[in-house]
């Protein structure tokens, strides 16, 4: 017990100082890097001085450190801040065009917009990944057992044929195929459930290859650790073997790389998957903040974004550990 | 590696001035699949090399009248436009040797850049321990905790987008993977007895690390580097489609895909 | 049904792979096994023992192919068993134990647990608490300690001894008619071994098992078996009982295998002798404690005391030979004598300087007079660097050779070593283990060193290859005047080769000696308890029914207070509970460190004097 909380302290603290960082890189980046948030806020016609006194008023003229402490302390209020460019009534306001009512008090908070978007990313995570999960975990696990036969090959053919297929390209494919041209199923942006379903087997699409090659992977290692064999010689069956042993064996290595790298696929995955179906979820959200210089919309998300892989990075590990003691963290 | 450690009577002589490696290529060598990949391989580097002087400028040359020809192999295309045109008239098949011969390029060398990068770190890091290991580490994890595709979006956004840039954004995102790879491998080795024996003939940590570690750690992770050039060039069209790859007229994959998007939709 | 045996097997040849490429690993194997019974099959590494034994459990996997013959347990061929008739039969009458009893389990589940679930498994109608409850009563019976609490430990938490121990448990929860043990002392020490093979023999008795006992050790399969099958490359050249084949061995192999076991008192060779040359090696008091993370408190560190205040000294020319199991500390001890690490408090001076202190440019002329040769001949040298290239690595790191020069000073240490300098631009893939360590000897020989640590140098080695190498380093010894450092748990080695020796135990020097006198009339009890432990086929002067307890060595985290040996030893008094003992000179003329006099121990049961015959002479004339 006391393992497990040193555990969760030592992680949680590392953890806040790397959300910290990551928060302090993106908020500089956005800072240092062409592009003034202001010209499109008031839009080409504005003034010089107009533009000067809303830059002052939203705070973009003191010092980087200074304006990233002010919003720390924002933070830290529960304010993630109000977007600059979109209004409160939701949508797009198109700062350009009303840049009279440029007062930050009639944009919409951050954070609103961002739970209303999380629901929509939520439901395209989970069904994408499930949708991955239904096709790999069988295939993965009969290549990993059948190590030399024709599962391994039709699963590395497969995945070989569609890791090199860029996500952007099936989602058009899939749009023209199954939208388009045949009209079975709704594409573009979200009305109902169905929305959800072409999106999602492009972000499976994605995973799909990684996870059936991690999955192998990891069962063919421990098929051929002697235990498998010893068990069965000791009077188990090989199903018993392969499930109550091998598996959990492999889950070790499994869940190493999803927090290593599945889970930032998945992440970006859904971000084009979004931005091809103008599906209104963060990715899009975020997309269309970069493109109009939103800062406070940009950072929230990359802040979100990371305490959500550091918070999955922990848990995975802790996972990995309560299966295999023999690690350490 | 399990190679490496297999008992020797595997190979009754001696075998001169081959190494372990060279015998695992010339194994694969005999499968069919290796042949096919190597002479794509080959085609690639070749339009990569000489691509620039057999390609025209018509790949961009806008000409309206031929504007949406279908492929010569279906009813309606005509030479010399073999895969047709785009909306603009501009030969498609031209188009994508050259978006094809961009991404490889970009794909090869942030691959390169990220694995040297990458493994240095790790190999120093796994190698010392201790403190160093710790920063070291955690910068990699802030690293990693920043998605590829935010970080692509927030500076690709915002700046001019061009080769440079696309590659300093994907060796940026990608070396940590590397990192950690050559750490855990260093890590192994750093206990295997060949390092101790270095160390007590009186080799140096540098030497250590360079002679002795760096070439036992290569194999696996040149295993990762070439998947991750075919990642690489795929976050080239996705940049490319979202509109923060390279900037037109150049074509990329993504601009070809996001420009025949509307009117495959719209058909 | 009296007349019918147990298991026979009859006329049985395995290939490897098939057509012509196959090659014959058994031959017409054929032997009987009666109920109740215990036969040893000795065979050499690479005799086919190991195939033979899983053959027994019908374990053999493609490319290995059975072309023929038959395995008849109880009237039923197992090897044309259909797979659910075979698996009836696999756990629950037909057990098997492994050499390897750490990787045999799951590595995330605890032991304990595994136990269930194989007894569940062939005893499908059993309760979890009824399956439990036996699997912890046997544990209990095979003298693991706390076996309630080790239920729920993992493997990696058992020693090697204590898994091989929950291995047992294992075969024979099911009460199994037949147990077939591959190897199972093998990787094991020597006290652990022993106590190993008493415990089995007495399962046996109670259990009426018969057991199938393979081994490559003729000490051991004496020791345990009715009757004993030699194997030589996949043939069986002699089936006799096991006191004939002792005395009377018929086969000229099985005589050569008896011959090579190695002597420790009886025919021994010439013992080096003690030499009164100046000190070159000093080594005062060191220790050297590792900190490591302790899982049940809250950022809570345990002290692993490796080493405890070790001091001896090596003259010039001499050899010492530093012996003691898995976990004494004799590792720790090579890396603090090699300057991969500094100690936490002593010196270790080597001519007078001490090396802990010593940096840069200093540390690094220090190396080239004193060098250390590692265990693994496969992991030591680097795989993808020519032989040449690894052997003139030292010459160029220190600056001592290039060119023409380099290239015949390789070839000269090459030639001096017994490898062909034709050698220089190969691989070392093809090498054999022993010309693998020759390459190992040539790289540190290459810097003239005066001082070599042979750090298990030979255990990896077989016997023949061993005597090849001792006699390598005889002569450079004579040649050069090098002083040697054996680490090793061989004691038959140190024997042969070193004219002092040192016992280690939990991280200190318990006795020291000159080479007779540790052997014949010991002072502690622990080098005593190692003496009986040994497995070998002479009369050996201790026996372990005096000397050998249950239990291992405790963990050097928690380590006893007073006598660090009192736990195992069976003559302890009031005073081992409290006062830790000083090394002191006793009456054999070792230094021991141990409370009581050469009196108050057994006499030994036999007293021999070395006579003077070499090894090697002793080898060509068997």
């Amino acid at each position: 017990m006391a393992f497990a909380l040193e555990f969760f302290l030592r992680r949680i603290s590392q953890g806040a100082l790397i959300v910290l960082a990551v928060a302090f890189v993106i908020f500089t980046l956005l800072r240092i890097a062409p592009g003034d948030p202001i010209r499109i806020i008031l839009g080409p016609m504005a003034t010089p001085s107009a533009m000067e006194e809303t830059a002052q008023r939203l705070g973009l003229r003191d010092p980087i450190p200074v304006q990233f402490v002010r919003y720390l302390g924002d933070i830290v209020k529960g304010d993630f801040g109000n977007s600059f460019i979109r209004g409160k009534q939701g949508g797009t306001t198109g700062g350009s065009q009303d840049a009279g009512g440029s007062a930050p008090v009639d944009r919409a908070p951050v954070i609103e917009l961002i739970a209303k978007a999380l629901p929509y990313t939520l439901l395209l995570a989970a069904s994408g990944f499930l949708l991955a999960c239904l096709v790999s975990i069988p295939l993965g696990i009969l290549a990993g057992v059948r190590n030399h036969g024709w599962p391994q090959r039709v699963a590395l053919y497969l995945s070989s044929f569609f890791v090199s297929l860029p996500n952007v390209w099936v989602g058009i494919v899939l749009i023209y195929l199954l939208s388009a041209r045949t009209g079975w199923l709704p594409a573009i942006g979200y009305q109902h459930i169905g929305y959800v379903i072409i999106p999602a087997i492009v972000v499976a699409v994605e995973l799909a290859p990684v996870m059936i090659r991690s999955i192998s992977v990891a069962v063919a290692t421990n098929v051929q650790e002697p235990f498998y064999e010893i068990g069965q010689v000791r009077g188990l069956s090989a199903r018993a073997m392969l499930f109550r042993h091998v598996l959990r064996n492999a889950a070790v290595p499994l869940l190493n790389s999803f927090g290593a790298q599945m889970i930032g696929m998945l992440l970006g995955g859904l971000f084009v998957v979004e931005y091809i179906f103008s599906f209104p979820g963060i990715g899009l959200l975020t997309i269309n903040a970069v493109f109009q210089r939103d800062f406070p919309v940009i950072q929230t998300v990359a802040i979100f974004a990371s305490t959500v892989l550091v918070f999955i990075n922990i848990a995975v590990d802790f996972a990995s550990t309560t299966i295999d003691r023999r690690l350490k963290f | 590696m399990a190679i490496a450690s297999s008992p020797p009577q595997t190979f009754a002589a001696p075998a001169r001035g081959q190494s372990v490696n060279a015998r695992i290529l010339r194994l694969a060598w005999r499968s069919p699949e290796m042949k096919v990949a190597s002479a794509l391989f080959l085609a690639l580097c070749l339009l990569t090399l000489f691509g620039p002087f057999v390609i025209d400028a018509s790949a961009t040359k806008i000409s309206v009248a031929d504007k949406f020809l279908p492929p010569i192999f279906m009813e309606g295309g005509k030479l010399p436009h073999i895969l047709g045109t785009d909306q603009l008239g501009r030969d498609l098949l031209l188009r994508s040797l050259i978006g094809l011969r961009n991404a490889f390029l970009i794909g090869v060398v942030s691959v390169v850049l990220m694995f040297v990068l990458g493994c240095a770190i790790g190999i120093y890091s796994g190698y010392r321990g201790g403190w160093t290991d710790v920063v070291l580490m955690r910068i990699t994890d802030i690293q990693m905790s920043i998605p590829v595709i935010i970080l692509a979006i927030t500076i690709l956004g915002m700046s001019r987008p061009n080769p440079v840039t696309i590659i300093a954004v994907l060796v940026l995102s990608g070396w940590p993977i590397y990192a950690r790879v050559a750490r855990s491998v260093t890590l192994a080795e750093r206990q295997k007895e060949y390092v101790r024996a270095a160390r007590i003939i009186g080799a140096s940590d540098l030497r250590i690390m360079v002679r002795h570690i760096a070439p036992s750690i290569l194999p696996p992770i040149a295993f990762v580097a070439v998947l991750d050039v075919a990642r690489m060039m795929i976050f080239e069209a996705i940049f490319g489609f979202i509109g923060i790859g390279i900037q037109p007229p150049t074509p990329t994959f993504g601009t070809i895909i996001a420009g025949g998007t509307q009117y495959l939709l719209n058909a | 049904m009296a007349a019918q045996p147990l298991l026979s097997v009859e006329n049985l040849s395995i290939f490897l792979g098939s057509g012509d490429a196959a090659r014959k690993l058994l031959s017409n194997v054929a032997f009987k096994v009666e109920a109740k019974s215990v036969l040893g099959i000795i065979g050499e590494s690479g005799s086919g023992k190991t195939l033979l034994s899983r053959a027994l459990v019908n374990w053999v996997r493609p490319p290995l192919q059975v072309s023929s013959g038959t395995v008849v347990y109880q009237g039923r061929n197992l090897l044309a068993l259909p797979e659910a008739e075979m698996a009836c039969l696999r756990g629950r009458e037909i057990a098997y134990i492994g050499a390897n009893p750490t990787t045999a389990l799951d590595p995330t589940v605890p032991v304990g647990h595994q136990i269930e679930e194989k007894l569940r498994a062939v005893e499908p109608g059993l309760s979890r608490s009824e399956a439990r409850r036996r699997v912890i009563e046997l544990l209990d019976a095979v003298r693991i300690p706390s076996a309630l609490s080790r239920f729920d430990e993992y493997p990696f938490q058992f020693s090697g001894g204590m898994m091989q121990r929950a291995m047992i448990v294992d075969a024979l929860i099911s009460r199994p008619k037949l147990l077939v043990a591959d190897n199972i002392t093998q990787p094991l020490d020597v006290t652990v071994a022993a106590q190993i093979l008493r415990l089995l023999r007495d399962l046996q008795r109670d259990f009426g098992t018969a057991i199938v006992f393979v081994s490559s050790s003729f000490g051991t399969i004496v020791e345990i078996a009715d009757e004993v099958v030699v194997l030589d490359k996949g043939t069986v050249v002699e089936a006799q009982d096991t006191r004939r084949i002792q005395n009377a061995p018929v086969h000229p192999y099985t005589r050569e295998l008896l011959a090579r076991v190695p002597r420790l008192w009886h025919d021994v060779g010439g013992i080096p002798a003690v030499n009164s040359e100046p000190v070159v090696l000093s080594v005062r008091d060191v220790a050297r404690t590792y900190e490591v993370k302790d899982r049940t408190s809250l950022f809570g560190k345990n002290r692993v005391q490796a080493v405890r205040g070790v001091s001896f000294e090596v003259r010039r020319g001499e050899s010492l030979g530093l012996i003691g199991e898995s976990g004494c500390g004799k590792s720790t001890l090579s890396r603090l004598l090699s300057s991969l690490e500094p100690p936490d408090r002593g010196a270790i001076e080597i001519d007078g300087v001490d090396v802990a202190t010593l940096r840069g440019e200093a540390l690094l002329s220090m190396r080239r007079r004193f060098q250390l040769l590692l265990q693994d001949p496969y992991n030591s040298i680097p795989s993808h660097v020519s032989i040449g290239e690894t052997i003139a690595e030292p010459l160029r790191i220190h600056g001592l050779a290039s060119g023409r020069k380099l290239r015949e000073k390789v070839s000269a240490v090459m030639q001096e070593v017994g490898l062909s300098p034709d050698l220089q631009d190969s691989l070392p893939v093809g090498l054999s283990a022993g010309q693998r360590q020759r390459v190992n000897i040539a790289r540190a020989m290459v810097l003239e060193p005066s001082v070599l640590i042979l750090d298990e140098t030979l255990s990896a080695l077989d016997q023949v290859e061993q005597a090849k190498l001792l006699d390598l380093f005889d002569n450079l010894q004579r040649k050069h005047g090098i002083t040697y450092l054996y680490i090793s748990h061989d004691l038959a080695m140190v024997r042969r080769a070193c004219s002092r020796i040192a016992v280690m135990y939990l991280g200190k020097i318990v006795e020291i000696g000159d080479n007779e006198t540790i052997f014949n009339a010991p002072a502690h009890p622990y080098t005593r308890t190692l003496l009986s432990s040994v497995s070998t086929v002479e009369e050996k002067p201790f026996l372990p029914k005096d000397y050998l307890l249950e239990g291992e060595p405790p963990d050097p985290i928690h380590i006893p207070e007073g006598c660090s040996f009192r736990s195992r030893c069976p003559f302890v008094i009031d005073a081992c509970r409290s006062i830790e003992p000083a090394l002191v000179i006793k009456a054999g003329a070792s230094a021991a460190a141990c409370h009581l006099g050469m009196d108050d121990l057994p006499p030994p049961r036999i007293c021999t004097v070395a006579r003077g015959v070499t090894g090697l002479q002793r080898l060509e004339n068997s």
